[in-house]
């Protein structure tokens, strides 16, 4: 037996909106993800400084510390340089998602965002 | 929306309108004093948004989806309002406003049909849940009732003008759902 089959996946969730953290928070835990979540890019970073997680899901517009500035911090990182990141944002520009991957993100997704669509993703970038 | 980035200053003249409407699944934002949003709701909701310092004012237009009648225990499609509220807010981010000074108007969500069940006070009930969980404060609200509305919102300045109008002038709307073709699209690099 592997544990590290049966052991919930680990996901942080950076997202400065209360609504869609209670949102995503109810997506994934009711399908056995184990969800930790942080406010903006400068808390996730001051998290992640001690913490470790299998994948971040990212949201694009916070204060302090933007999607795409907690992106190229946590690729600098020895712990983080690896760590898959997928955005999960409503904007839809081109250019935006080019800057996100020129960053470093592992993954793009527009929001309405599908739960399981969403949740099959984190299940392929976590292995 | 793309708006011009030095508008001419006209001191002591009101611009000409520029009219945009906003229907139901739209959301928009401007910064342009020329540009006067307007739409008629009835059981739909709009919210209309502000930001004092940055002069960004931005509006969205919605009615979320009522469960089949053997789910009425369901709550109603949220995650789409959700979705929309956020359109609004990054629509106004990407203009430089910020959240943080941002100020809400609501407006609609009347029950137009007393013999349906209340729409507009499930929608109207969303939007404030919503602002208040984002700490968004409600300045006005002018929500419920039994009659549609007509509003018009100059998003340069934050002004509202709201008027009663017979039901028969609101489009009778069905909620649209989510848009279909960007449904959580996952791109993986």
């Amino acid at each position: 037996m592997h544990a590290s089959q049966s052991a919930p996946i680990r996901v942080l969730t950076v997202d400065d909106s209360a609504s869609m953290r209670a949102l995503l928070l109810g997506a994934l835990t009711s399908r056995g993800f184990a969800v930790e979540q942080c406010e903006d890019g400068q808390e996730a970073l001051e998290w992640l400084a001690s913490n470790e997680v299998d994948v971040i899901i990212t949201d694009i517009n916070m204060p302090r510390l933007d999607g795409f500035g907690l992106i190229e911090k946590l690729r600098t990182s020895a712990l983080h340089a690896e760590r898959p990141i997928l955005v999960l944002t409503t904007e839809c520009s081109e250019e935006k998602k080019q800057r996100a991957r020129n960053a470093g993100a592992t993954g793009w997704i527009v929001k309405p965002f599908d739960a399981d669509k969403l949740t099959a993703a984190l299940r392929r970038v976590s292995h | 929306m793309t708006v011009p980035a030095a508008f001419p200053a006209m001191s002591g003249t009101i611009p000409e309108a520029i009219r945009v409407t906003i229907v139901q699944g739209e959301a928009k934002a401007s910064t342009d004093p020329r540009i006067e949003m307007s739409t008629i709701l009835g059981s739909c909701v709009a919210t209309c948004l502000f930001d004092p310092v940055a002069r960004v004012g931005g509006m969205n237009h919605f009615l979320l989806a009522e469960p089949p009648s053997h789910m009425r225990h369901q709550s109603f499609d949220s995650d789409y309002g959700l979705y929309l509220m956020e359109l609004l807010i990054n629509e106004m981010l990407g203009l430089g406003a910020r959240k943080s000074r941002m100020r809400a108007r609501l407006y609609g969500g009347a029950n137009l049909n007393p013999d349906l069940s209340p729409i507009g006070s499930v929608n109207a009930a969303f939007a404030r849940q919503f602002l208040d969980r984002e700490n968004i404060p409600r300045v006005f609200e002018d929500l419920e009732g039994t009659q549609a509305r007509r509003i018009q919102f100059r998003p340069a300045s934050g002004q509202v003008r709201a008027r009663l109008v017979p039901s028969a002038v609101a489009p009778r709307e069905k909620p649209l759902g989510r848009p279909q073709s960007a449904l959580g699209t996952v791109e993986l690099f």
